[in-house]
């Protein structure tokens, strides 16, 4: 029996008493195989483990803290460097939420949602393809790393040309977007659909069937159903216990029921299982791309014209003394948000992403409280480690999926 | 003065969840802590069988000053296709809570409150009975003070300041190692061709008559002596240099 | 290891060939903090390649690395960690700090956050981006690799 207390450095471990053979092992916060600042203090009886608590907060940011002190439009900034594989599904839900709170969820052009949906979707393929990489890095395939960082460079190619930036592109705005896609961008996605398919052909033939990680992966890190769901699952780790949840169909959002697209479930829920319906979500993603890629081809507004929320077009701000007017209040102190309380979700590549978003009639958020889904899909290692060898918790921690930046925020 | 940034006096609510516009994103309830516990059970026994998050929120102005979110979703716990998980119901049972009242722990419900609960505890200083690991999550251990609460300034008491960087007290004079020998080696190269040109064409000025000098110009050739004239600062953006 | 500080006459050719040849096999140690850690692993993909500079391998152990990528915002937590990997790294080494917020604190001045690694531990290189683009980090580098044929180490100041 060991008793562990967190010792007031903030970062070691004492062990307080030990009178039996097992071992306290603290993995972290600085490790190859923890995705990012987690410790996980592990008591370990030869090679099984007998208890796990990951200790979180080495990157508390205090993100939600900074949006209080920010304009509403300005808080987008700090919000999109939580999930920082997937910045613009933070930024989508964030601003969803707004709207809903401004009552203007319902006058969002239909080319602005239509480019929403296509960068979820692009964002959705270069989360998973990180989640493949350094999944694969963990057990030692190094090849699969290098094709799906090529995969999200051309992802991230089209973010820099939509937004500016590689990650954090800071597109979307109150009432639509910053501005319309670039002269160009069509023919780029045009490209980056073209090289998916032989792209996912060569990562399933290097991972898929490959003996030693379907040994490695196959009833690890086992979670069903009813656990899954008491212990906050939601997302690709929900739909492997076999439970087909899906935030884009049971709540759709941003025009996301106008698109054919399936749900992919299994019913194992190991590691395995969750490796297979990550895939299958990567293929779902590009059939909604390839959709929403027919749509975009028609012009239209890509952001609402009531200039209360958005900027007017820059060539009118030298023409129209209103519109000028409008811009500086807009940049100098932001629009007011009326008074109220929403919760928004959306589907992010790890699960249900929710803002809880408070108003107090004033220019800047009363509270942003992120329901991070990162946090609670780590939380359940403690349950899944239990049993299992010491070396499948770097498999466990893999399949599990989390993003630092949410898990502490 | 007053700043435009300011809101108008009496246009800001203190209770937003009273006056909140009507959004149909879940049926909401508000508690009091004793009831809490209560009514989760009965949720959950109903069909809210996920607790899909605990947050807080602090009214500083208002009585009870904070808010404990519960939001629960009704999901199946079974295998359960699309058409069975459907449209689940939300519900959002908010529990008012003053600063030092304590609030019962809902793990025994559902496992996942756990590192929530620790959260809310860690951010904004309440406490939750007969949890089994009440200490921070986020903060240090040794952290004093709850961060998210609104009288918490943002950058912290002064004895949590850091420093700030290094480089930005030091001049920009003594950073910077130039791009490449080649790079730097040019540049020389271009200013003493530039200074020659200069001196030359001032000498050549200087015997001319001086007409139409503008006030703000600098010394003229006749009065400056060559050494003022090879330091004084060079233009390299003329068109013999571009 | 101080190369050459001392200026022994004979030992000035070595000394050359023994800096170009630390300079040619910079091993970062994996300090992956938050979003660039992402850009820094995008570095290492075929896109950039960051092993044509010599940076084959990225080693997990303090003890075998010798240049330190700060990459991420350092928390208030993380803070005495990182000084500890430091402490822990063998001489010579070298530190990138890499990004807005390991420089300076980036967008969060707050309560949370170290305003700037440097505070901590004594940077070579400070890469400006939030997240800097690959390309940044392999011009830091670069700059890392000019460093140590010139002799230097910790301390000195320099952009990317």
């Amino acid at each position: 029996m060991s008793t562990i207390a967190p010792s007031t450095a903030g970062y070691a471990v004492d062990v307080v008493e030990s009178t039996d053979g097992r071992m306290v092992l603290s993995m972290g916060p600085q490790h190859p195989s923890t995705h990012g600042v987690l410790q996980v203090i592990t008591e370990i009886e030869g090679e099984i483990v007998t208890k796990a608590s990951p200790e979180i907060g080495y990157l508390h940011t205090g993100i939600e803290k900074s949006a209080e002190n920010l304009f509403w439009s300005q808080a987008s900034t700090v919000i999109e460097r939580m999930d920082y594989l997937s910045p613009l599904t933070n930024a989508l839900c964030y601003y969803l939420a707004v709207e809903k709170l401004l009552g203007i969820d319902g006058q969002i052009p239909e080319r602005a949602q239509q480019i929403r949906v296509l960068l979820s979707e692009l964002s959705r393929i270069a989360s998973h393809c990180v989640w493949l990489g350094t999944g694969g890095i963990d057990l030692g395939a190094l090849t699969g790393f290098f094709y799906a960082f090529d995969l999200r460079e051309r992802i991230l190619d089209l973010f820099e040309a939509s937004g500016g930036a590689r990650m954090h592109p800071n597109y979307l705005r109150v009432g639509g977007l910053a501005q319309d896609l670039p002269k160009g961008f069509l023919d780029k996605l045009d490209g980056v659909i073209a090289m998916y398919e032989p792209r996912m052909r060569d990562l399933r033939g290097l991972l898929q069937k490959n003996p030693i990680l379907q040994d490695r992966m196959i009833d690890v890190g086992i979670l069903e159903a009813e656990d899954a769901v008491a212990w906050g699952m939601t997302g690709p780790i929900l739909r492997a216990a076999g439970i087909a949840y899906d935030v884009r169909k049971a709540f759709p959002y941003s025009g996301y029921d106008r698109y054919e697209f399936d749900v992919p479930t299994r019913t194992e829920g190991d590691a395995y299982a969750r490796f297979l319906v990550r895939l299958d979500e990567m293929d779902e993603a590009m059939r909604i791309i390839r959709q929403v890629r027919k749509e975009l081809d028609t012009p239209g507004n890509w952001q609402m014209t009531d200039t209360k929320f958005a900027p007017p077009p820059k060539e009118t701000i030298a023409l129209s003394m209103e519109a000028l007017i409008h811009h500086f209040k807009l940049v100098s102190e932001s629009f007011r948000v009326p008074a109220g309380d929403v919760y928004q979700a959306v589907e992010g590549p790890r699960g249900e992403l929710g803002y809880y978003v408070v108003s107090n009639g004033d220019n800047r958020p009363w509270r942003v409280r992120t329901r991070p889904p990162s946090m609670y899909n780590l939380q359940v290692l403690k349950k899944i480690a239990l049993g299992e060898l010491i070396a499948d918790m770097v498999v466990m921690i893999g399949s599990l999926d989390p993003v630092f930046g949410e898990v502490d925020r | 003065m007053p700043s435009s940034q300011t809101p108008p006096p009496g246009s800001t609510a203190v209770d937003p969840t009273a006056v909140r516009p009507t959004i149909a994103d879940a049926r909401i309830l508000r508690v009091t802590p004793d009831a809490l516990i209560a009514t989760l059970r009965e949720l959950k026994a109903q069909g809210f069988s996920q607790l899909t998050d605990i947050g807080g929120v602090d009214y500083l102005e208002r009585e009870p000053r904070f808010d404990v979110v519960y939001h629960l979703l009704a999901l199946p716990t079974r295998e359960s296709s699309i058409g069975d998980v459907g449209a689940p119901a939300r519900v959002r049972v908010l529990c008012g809570v003053d600063v030092d009242q304590e609030v019962p722990t809902a793990v025994a419900l559902w496992p996942a409150a756990d590192w929530a609960e620790r959260e809310v505890f860690d951010l904004f200083g309440i406490r939750f009975q007969d949890h089994p690991d009440m200490r921070r999550i986020q903060m240090p251990d040794d952290w004093e003070g709850y961060p998210l609460r609104k009288d918490y300034p943002l950058r912290g008491p002064a004895s949590e300041r850091t420093p700030r960087p290094s480089f930005a007290l030091k001049s920009n004079v003594a950073a910077g190692t130039p791009a490449s020998g080649r790079a730097a080696a040019a540049l020389q190269k271009q200013l003493l061709e530039a200074r020659s040109r200069e001196v030359k064409t001032a000498a050549e000025a200087g015997r001319t008559a001086q007409t139409g000098v503008h006030p703000g110009a600098s010394v003229t050739a006749g009065d400056a002596s060559a050494k003022e004239l090879a330091e004084r600062p060079v233009n390299l953006n003329t068109k013999d240099n571009a | 290891m101080a190369l050459g500080s001392g200026g022994d006459f004979l030992l000035t050719t070595v000394d050359s060939v023994a800096r170009w040849a630390q300079s040619s096999s910079v091993w970062p140690l994996t300090m992956g903090l938050a979003c660039c850690a992402i850009e820094m692993m995008t570095a290492t993909a075929p896109e950039y390649d960051i092993a044509r500079l010599g940076s084959e391998v990225f080693r997990a152990s303090p003890r075998q690395a010798d240049l330190m990528i700060v990459s991420g915002r350092v928390s208030k937590k993380m803070g005495p960690i990182v000084k500890r990997l430091y402490d822990q790294m063998a001489d010579p080494k070298w530190v990138i700090s890499m990004g807005a917020c390991a420089s300076s604190g980036g967008v969060f001045d707050n309560y949370a956050i170290i305003q700037g690694v440097d505070t901590v531990i004594p940077v070579d290189v400070y890469v400006p981006g939030c997240p800097p683009t690959p390309d940044g980090l392999l011009y830091a580098v670069n700059l890392i690799q000019q460093q140590i044929k010139q002799g230097g180490r910790g301390g000195i100041l320099a952009r990317a």
